[in-house]
């Protein structure tokens, strides 16, 4: 099972959801299937889910999902029991797990060794995290997470590898422009240019 | 009596903060209560500073006005986020800083000692309150700088100044 296959099983079926990725290769991946305003790179290691919390606290009435990796979901760990106590139902993070740290020289990760992110996620208080042992059975949990609204963390081990697909051509800060306006649309309000405090 | 910290607090309504992320310090004690307290504010307690970074950064991108408050040693924790999310995409924040080390004060000599060198290093302005004179100004002030800069603008927060009494 590829992180590839697995993102082609949900594309279609994540309607108007933010998604925020990873510094990892799963954002290639995902722009390329689910091209969208509504998609935003983080680019700091392990922050992708903390922007991801962020986005649910400040829009209950929206789904968000986080496309995480094992190196990414390790280096933020903290941010399980942050997101565990805040508790957003509209907040699913997935974390795809190659037991390798990929877009740095795969080398391992310690999800290589005895650790278990489910169980991690589980222990910091997610009141739902499961593992998806098959590319239908993570498409199910994905749909369930979105009609649900529980705070999910989904973990998925794959096989390391990429697809040969273009790089992203997006600046960083027109991904922040694009995605703001995006969110302006679907909440009918401005975000940018709003009233500063009187100085 | 209200204290330095209720100064802050107060001055951050008035800047128009609804989103704040924390973690304690013990001089941090009496602004973090009021921020508990305040139903205008959503409070995210952070396990680690850093992840505050990126939380404020989800916030600013759903329309919020979001802060940070975490002591000096956090701030050195936050680095990588502040520059790779932060700065990079041009995301503001108000910085909350507990000044531990700073004049006057014992312990922490050392973070005390590199958290100016560092929020220059960075090119994050920063304004310091040691005195109850001009809070209000100041916190706002620096909460217009951030969002007109689009940048993260840090408030060092004194001791004395947080405990202090008027």
């Amino acid at each position: 099972m590829t992180r590839f296959e697995c993102l082609k099983a949900i594309a279609a079926k994540v309607g108007d959801a933010l998604v925020v990725c990873s510094a990892g290769g799963a954002t290639t991946d995902w722009y390329h299937l689910r091209p969208s305003e509504g998609n935003f790179r983080s680019r700091t290691l392990g922050l992708v889910s903390s922007i991801g919390l962020g986005l649910a606290l400040s829009l209950p009435d929206r789904k968000v999902i986080v496309l995480d990796g094992d190196g990414s979901a390790l280096m933020n760990l903290c941010g399980l029991p942050t997101a565990a106590f805040a508790a957003p139902g509209n907040l699913i993070h997935i974390v795809f797990d190659n037991r390798v740290y990929e877009s740095s020289a795969a080398s391992v990760t310690a999800t290589a060794g005895p650790t278990d992110l489910v169980a991690v996620a589980r222990g910091a208080g997610f009141p739902r995290a499961v593992w998806a042992g098959s590319v239908d059975e993570f498409a199910r949990a994905v749909t369930d997470a979105l009609a649900g609204s529980q705070l999910t963390f989904i973990g998925v081990r794959v096989e390391l590898g990429r697809p040969d697909l273009p790089p992203i051509t997006m600046d960083d800060v027109e991904n922040k422009y694009r995605f703001v306006r995006h969110i302006e649309q679907l909440e009918g309000r401005a975000i940018f240019g709003t009233s500063y405090p009187d100085a | 009596m209200t204290t330095g910290a209720d100064l802050v607090a107060d001055a951050m309504l008035e800047a128009g903060i609804d989103f704040v992320a924390t973690l304690p310090d013990w001089n941090l004690g009496r602004l973090i209560e009021r921020i508990e307290k305040e139903p205008r504010w959503k409070q995210v307690r952070l396990c680690r500073e850093e992840e505050g970074v990126g939380i404020c950064a989800g916030a600013y991108l759903a329309g919020k006005k979001p802060a940070l408050v975490m002591q000096n040693g956090g701030l050195m924790n936050s680095v990588n986020g502040l520059v790779t999310t932060s700065l990079q995409f041009e995301i503001p924040t108000l910085l909350l800083i507990y000044y531990a080390g700073d004049i006057n004060t014992r312990f922490f000599s050392t973070v005390g000692h590199m958290t100016e060198p560092v929020l220059n290093a960075l090119g994050i302005r920063y304004f310091i309150l040691r005195e109850r004179e001009g809070v209000t100004k100041i916190v706002t002030g620096a909460a217009v700088s951030a969002w007109d800069s689009r940048r993260p603008v840090a408030v060092l927060l004194n001791r004395d100044f947080l405990r202090g009494e008027g």
